[in-house]
């Protein structure tokens, strides 16, 4: 069974105005394999593409240029009822004049499906949604996370070989937020279809996806599993999205001291340095003295040194936030602040010198000019 | 601080009980005209019980009444009008229904694809109907009899004199309903089409089953301002209709009022009488006119 698998190829979106005349480009030129029974996400900032993608692939929107195979056909010129897909909107699109159940069975009735098969598939998945009490209800009568339910009840009655999400989550308070979530991942692992999901929450991404895609200006950044992505990022963009807080990327050069080799930052005052020791030497030391972009996690940033491959920085608190379990303590740097994820034992205090130390092995080098990771 | 509440109040009605008086003392007045004896303008607002009569309701209806030949004799005569201003209503009824639904089906398929269409020159066609709007449809009367002229040469059952062609000229002035309508579809999510075609609907589908049902509150207004506007309408219809048997409300009241013989009372029993129908169809209408049907479907 191959069913479910979407395979974009060089996927191009050019909209146009009223005459024809192409206005922007807003997805250039994409490939993307989503495997059968995959949950792929894509996720970006607004304007990165990935809701015209999604509406490619669900045959709401033309094609400009490239293919679309859900399966083994390519759909380009398909309808979207023909082409195996459900969608989930972002303002659930239901239908205000319609009762819930006629919401749901409306697909099932242009299908000219027998009745009893549009009742009994309504009242099975509506009771597996919670939906069962209010099938005679209008949607204004029910809440955002009721009304986000039928829409899933909607997508789920089409019997869908690929779900198509486009961040069904967005209108939701942040309680339902979570717990539709949790809903959807469920859904996932019982129905085991392939699930296209759009968001612009890095945290729904990370939280969700068997892999994500990140995409900015109409381009794919990186396709990974999530802690692959978390853990190694291809680039700048990558790196400073994913997380939160994000990675902290510092803007420098490296240089010999000492006879060692150190990070400093390019700034006026409170300019970091870092020593280069371990696993990064060498790489290191294939740039010394170029411009250099130094990527650490707010979580590779400890008060304390247990492990050996720890390297000192010395700086002072400019802001602290306690979370309870942990602090995030802000230390000044040149530009802005170098964020570290500290244990909750003690308060921080604004002023207070703090040295930190850095698990060098998971620092990640970037080149400023192409925005690529060095390797 | 009492006086001054109960002052404001007396003001504050007096201003309404006025401005009511307004609206009901002529209408009170002509429907006193269509029971009094003689064919008097409205100018009343009391009839004595031997002023009271049915005889211009029998002559609006076509039921023949006796009327006195001379008073001093006593002597009488069964009489009733050669066409029944009946017929005239009939006819106006018929007509306005008719291009009424004309209007929503052409409108609202036009608003239809300047809401959610692509095509060149949408934009000037917008706003060119707009300006066609501030040209009152009077001015292009004659243009108007010269193209049914010629249609009837071809096709007699649309030329001059006939309801058909009544209709289709008032066919021609819809622009303003175009963009009445276009202004509530662009209020309507597009994921709700959106939507339904993912569910299998065709784009006609999703225009008849799902937008369509959504839009019913505009398309009420629309058809009770064209039904409105078409029962009174005078100029084109004057000039369209030119024989007695198929003159349209407005046209047979107004030749009541002869120059030589004015009856006001068979005017003034017409005139209550096409406020019927434009009451009952409000009625009718008025249920769908409700706010919130669009509510629930979509959040922004």
């Amino acid at each position: 069974m191959n069913d479910g698998a979407v395979h974009i190829t060089d996927l191009v979106k050019t909209y146009t105005d009223d005459r024809g005349r192409p206005t922007f480009t807003a997805v250039k030129k994409i490939n993307l394999a989503v495997e059968n029974g995959e949950f792929m996400v894509l996720v970006g900032p607004s304007g990165c593409g990935k809701t015209t993608t999604l509406r490619m692939v669900a045959g709401l929107e033309k094609i400009s240029s490239g293919t679309i195979a859900i399966g083994d056909r390519v759909v380009n010129d398909m309808e979207p009822k023909d082409r195996g897909i459900a969608m989930v909107f972002q303002n659930y699109a239901l239908y205000p004049h319609m009762s819930i159940f006629n919401n749901m069975a409306f697909g099932l009735q242009l299908a000219k499906k027998k009745k009893d098969f549009i009742k009994e598939t309504v009242t099975r998945t509506s009771k597996a949604l919670g939906l069962d009490v209010m099938l005679e209800r209008k949607p204004q009568a029910l809440s955002g996370g009721q009304r986000q339910r039928v829409a899933l009840g909607r997508a789920i009655v089409r019997n869908p070989q690929v779900f198509l999400f486009d961040e069904p989550l967005s209108n939701l308070d942040a309680k339902m937020r979570v717990q539709m979530r949790s809903e959807i991942s469920r859904l996932h692992s019982q129905l085991g279809n392939t699930m296209i999901y759009v968001t612009h929450d890095q945290v729904e991404a990370m939280t969700m996806g068997d892999r994500i895609c990140v995409m900015k200006d109409g381009l794919i950044m990186q396709v990974a599993d999530p802690l692959t992505l978390y853990r190694q990022p291809e680039n700048l963009f990558v790196a400073g999205f994913i997380g939160s807080p994000p990675m902290n990327l510092l803007k420098g050069k490296i240089a010999r001291k000492d006879g060692g080799l150190v990070f400093t930052e390019t700034a006026e005052q409170n300019a970091i340095t870092v020593p280069l020791k371990g696993l990064i030497e060498p790489l290191a030391a294939k740039h010394l003295d170029k411009a250099i972009v130094f990527g650490v996690r707010p979580e590779h940033l400890t008060e304390g040194s247990e492990n050996g491959s720890r390297v000192p920085i010395a700086s002072t608190v400019d802001i602290a936030e306690p979370m309870g379990s942990e602090s995030l303590v802000y230390l000044k740097a040149g530009t802005g602040n170098l964020i570290a994820r500290i244990h909750g034992e003690t308060l921080f205090h604004m002023g207070q010198p703090l040295t930190v130390y850095v698990n060098i092995d998971k620092v990640v080098l970037f080149d400023p000019e192409t925005e690529a990771v060095i390797r | 601080m009492w006086n001054r509440l109960l002052i404001r109040k007396i003001i504050a009605h007096s201003v309404l009980i006025a401005s009511c008086a307004l609206i009901l003392i002529p209408f009170a007045m002509v429907v006193l005209a269509s029971f009094r004896k003689g064919n008097f303008p409205p100018s009343t607002l009391w009839l004595s019980p031997e002023q009271w009569t049915l005889d211009h309701w029998k002559y609006v209806l076509g039921i023949p009444y006796s009327e006195v030949l001379n008073a001093a004799t006593g002597e009488t005569k069964l009489v009733g009008p050669t066409v029944a201003p009946l017929r005239w209503f009939l006819n106006s009824l018929l007509v306005s229904a008719i291009a009424s639904f004309g209007i929503i089906l052409l409108s609202g398929t036009a608003a239809y694809a300047f809401a959610r269409l692509k095509f060149r020159f949408r934009g000037q066609i917008l706003t060119g109907l707009l300006v066609l709007q501030m040209f009152p449809q009077v001015l292009t009367l004659t243009a108007y009899y010269r193209i049914l002229n010629y249609i009837g040469e071809h096709f007699p059952w649309l030329g001059i004199n006939t309801f058909a062609g009544l209709i289709l000229i008032y066919l021609s002035g819809i622009s303003i309903n175009i963009w009445m309508i276009k202004g509530y579809f662009d209020t309507i999510s597009p994921a709700m089409e959106d939507s339904a075609r993912i569910d299998g609907a065709s784009r006609f589908q999703a225009f008849t089953r799902i937008l369509l049902p959504m839009s019913a509150p505009i398309f009420a207004v629309v058809f009770i301002l064209s039904f409105i506007s078409m029962i009174s309408e005078y100029p084109t219809a004057s000039v369209v209709l030119q024989e007695s048997v198929n003159r349209t409300l407005a046209v047979g009241a107004y030749s009541l009022l002869d120059e030589h013989e004015k009856l006001w009372g068979h005017f003034s029993a017409l005139a209550v009488l096409s406020g019927v129908p434009i009451t009952i169809m409000f009625l009718l209408c008025q249920r769908f006119i409700i706010g919130g049907l669009t509510s629930g479907g979509a959040k922004e």
